[in-house]
């Protein structure tokens, strides 16, 4: 393993958003491609985050501050990966459900799916179901992650849902979704493809849907 | 005679603070400033034109919101017909909530998702009879003074839950309610319902069957529905909680002062609207005010931050002259244990010596997802133990007691003495559930631990019969406007139970 490379993630894992960029431009330089920058630089930083949030030794503050880095690393790779034909993790598309404001864990989700690799769309809060609709058609995303807070609002997800099918999307894209009252059975109950309890379970199950 | 020194001060009862005056002040003038040069973001017209006919600046119109900043003058114009008293009535009259300085009430908390089965101890969807249950628990408890739902009524339609969950409450309970409403026709529904229940809009008048539940939604946004209830609530007299519940590190900032600016911002808009639509309209501000725990990303119901937090915003409360809706009874633990009576105790003893006026949320558990009966039942020990601490200790020559003791001299004792025999049931605190059996008869009282013996007194308060609180004629008028509602909405329910 290149000296670089393990650099890059160090500085993922410390969030250093100082000197990820020049490390990037450095491995560049020193000839890594985009791929090796990627699968051998900035995912072993982002895995090794993830076991130790999980461990419980690195807090959410943290662990964004390490998908921020990530980003900025990516940004300068990003044309490169996709010149090269390389695919991406996957693509998800957020948003908040028709009738509800609360979208502080679909934020978190956002950052979580985006320190997994996932190029992430957030098109905001209450979000009507053909503005998902919209959205699916014109982003094309893999996976759909839908949040409400309230019981009144979770109606909305089968609604979203429904729209999907009607629209003829629903085989195309995975539906994950979350929220305080929301639970596996309700998404079972939907025909939503899965359920997550928190951002990092979301990001994980993503994940899954894109293996 | 009782006779003093000169420059003698009393301390009738303890005090407790977080803040100091400047400090209040300094907290205030920045949320001030928030107000006028951030602005708040409100998603609804109405709103939007009351704040700026008041003399608001509007910014940044989009199809649904726009950016209202308030100039500091606007707030204090508000401040100055707000009310400093708040009162509201149960259906049995001589249940009295008065909200006011430093007078402490306590209640539930409102709509939870899950609740502890009494019976299975199994974590499930509440249900109509577990609120109804609630609030028999409420009626039985005696420091327990309104009543919030604990539970979200799951076994009706989702889009009239509100005016089922309320009927719940009346079958249980005839204390003060704080209601939640899925909307404003829930909350005319129910509005319609609480003078059906006192006896007309005159009774209504004399004292409020119920105050509202209107959440904006941190940071610094008020949805449309909370604007809608804001203007309703203020137009028919309704007294309204307007609670934002930022998290300090998510929705607000990580420290604790920026998250009372920010709180105080979002109380302020509330304040304003209000009092520009009718001047003196009674309001409480509040309320939930905690942080997030940064490795589970949960609202923290139990942390210490949340005590200290709600008691620094009650002294602010306090300053500004309106009612407060604190925090305490709540816990994070899955269930009633040691964690809850631990996180609950000292929530209850830090809002209670601050002066919390309308202190909510009594029988949470896991950050406010589930509802406890224990937890409820428990509170109200600890709420019992806490007034006796808020009771002091005052010192006069009477309770100085220098005649007693010269009385009884060396080597004596006090147990049969008048002094003791006419004094010690109202300077010693008695417990009721908390034991302080010898071993012996513990033991032979079946060893059982705190846990057990709230649970034993769950379930002898559920289980007791009583006599219905609504006549036949009566429930089935308030049923009907339930019914009513129901059939009103009856396409836009899902095909199934939602939480079936």
């Amino acid at each position: 393993m290149s000296e670089i490379l393990s650099e890059l993630s160090t500085a993922v894992i410390e969030g250093n958003l100082d000197d990820i960029v020049d490390l990037t431009e450095d491995a560049l330089d020193e000839d890594f491609s985009a791929q090796d920058i990627l699968d051998k630089g900035l995912m072993p930083g982002m895995d090794h985050v993830g076991v130790e949030f999980k461990a419980g030794n690195m807090f959410v503050p943290e662990v964004l501050r390490s998908a921020r880095a990530m980003q900025s690393s990516m940004e300068l790779i990003r044309p490169m990966l996709v010149a090269s034909g390389v695919k991406m993790v996957g693509k998800v598309l957020l948003g908040t459900v028709k009738g509800d404001l609360h979208d502080i864990g679909k934020n978190l989700v956002g950052m979580m799916c985006e320190g997994a690799g996932f190029d992430v769309h957030d098109i905001g809060k209450d979000i009507e179901p053909d503005a998902f609709v919209a959205a699916v058609k014109e982003f094309e995303p893999d996976v759909i992650g839908m949040s409400a807070l309230l019981t009144t609002t979770m109606r909305s997800m089968e609604h979203t849902i429904k729209a999907l099918e009607e629209a003829g999307l629903r085989d195309k894209v995975k539906i994950m979704i979350g929220g305080a009252p929301v639970t596996q059975a309700f998404s079972d109950q939907i025909g939503a493809d899965g359920y997550a309890s928190n951002a990092a379970s979301a990001a994980e199950l993503a994940k899954k849907f894109v293996a | 005679m009782q006779r003093r020194k000169t420059n003698y001060l009393v301390n009738a009862t303890p005090t407790f603070e977080v803040l100091s005056q400047d400090e209040i002040e300094a907290i205030y003038n920045s949320a001030l400033t928030v107000l006028y040069e951030t602005g708040v973001r409100v998603y609804e017209p109405t709103g939007i034109e009351l704040a700026y006919s008041g003399g608001a600046i509007i910014e940044d119109r989009t199809d649904d919101s726009a950016l209202v900043k308030i100039p500091p003058w606007l707030v204090d114009k508000a401040l100055a017909t707000l009310p400093g008293k708040v009162v509201t009535r149960g259906p049995d009259r001589k249940y009295k909530m008065e909200l006011y300085k430093d007078a402490i009430t306590f209640g539930p908390g409102s709509d939870t998702p899950f609740t502890i089965d009494p019976y299975t101890g199994k974590r499930r969807r509440a249900t109509y009879k577990d609120v109804k249950n609630f609030a028999r628990l409420t009626q039985a408890l005696p420091n327990l003074d309104f009543h919030m739902s604990l539970g979200i009524v799951q076994d009706v339609a989702v889009g009239t839950y509100d005016r089922w969950q309320y009927l719940a409450m009346l079958e249980g309970t005839t204390k003060p309610i704080n209601i939640t409403a899925v909307d404003l026709e829930g909350l005319k529904d129910q509005l319609e319902m609480a003078y059906i229940r006192v006896g007309g809009k005159d009774e209504w008048r004399k004292g409020p069957l119920f105050s509202l539940y209107i959440e904006p939604v941190s940071p610094l946004s008020h949805s449309e529905e909370v604007i809608q209830k804001l203007i309703f609530a203020t137009d028919n007299e309704i007294p309204f909680v307007y609670t934002p519940c930022p998290l300090a590190g998510a929705t607000a900032p990580t420290t604790l002062a920026g998250t009372a600016v920010q709180a105080l911002t979002e109380s302020l808009l509330g304040i304003v609207l209000s009092q520009l639509r009718k001047p003196g309209a009674p309001m409480i501000i509040g309320g939930l005010m905690s942080n997030m725990d940064m490795r589970t990303t949960v609202y923290c119901y139990g942390s210490p931050e949340m005590a200290l937090l709600s008691a620094a915003y009650t002294q602010i409360t306090k300053w500004l002259g309106v009612p407060m809706y604190e925090t305490a009874g709540c816990s994070d633990s899955k269930m009633f244990d040691e964690q809850a009576a631990m996180e609950a105790t000292m929530n209850i003893a830090t809002a209670a010596l601050v002066g919390g006026n309308m202190i909510h949320d009594v029988g949470y558990l896991e950050q406010g997802l589930t509802s406890s009966p224990d937890m409820m039942v428990a509170s109200n020990e600890i709420i019992s133990m806490v007034k006796r601490i808020l009771k002091g200790i005052p010192v006069t020559d009477e309770t100085k007691a220098l005649n007693v003791i010269e009385d009884v001299g060396p080597g004596g004792h006090y147990l049969d003495h008048d002094h003791t025999y006419t004094r010690f049931k109202t300077e010693i605190w008695r417990p009721d559930i908390i034991d302080r059996q010898v071993w012996e008869n513990w033991e032979a009282a079946g060893s059982k631990t705190f846990r057990d013996r709230v649970h034993d007194r769950v379930i002898e308060i559920l289980g007791a019969e009583e006599e219905p609180l609504l006549d036949e004629k009566m429930y089935k008028e308030l049923r009907r406007v339930c019914e009513l509602a129901d059939e009103r909405h009856k396409g836009e329910e899902l095909d199934y139970n939602m939480f079936g």
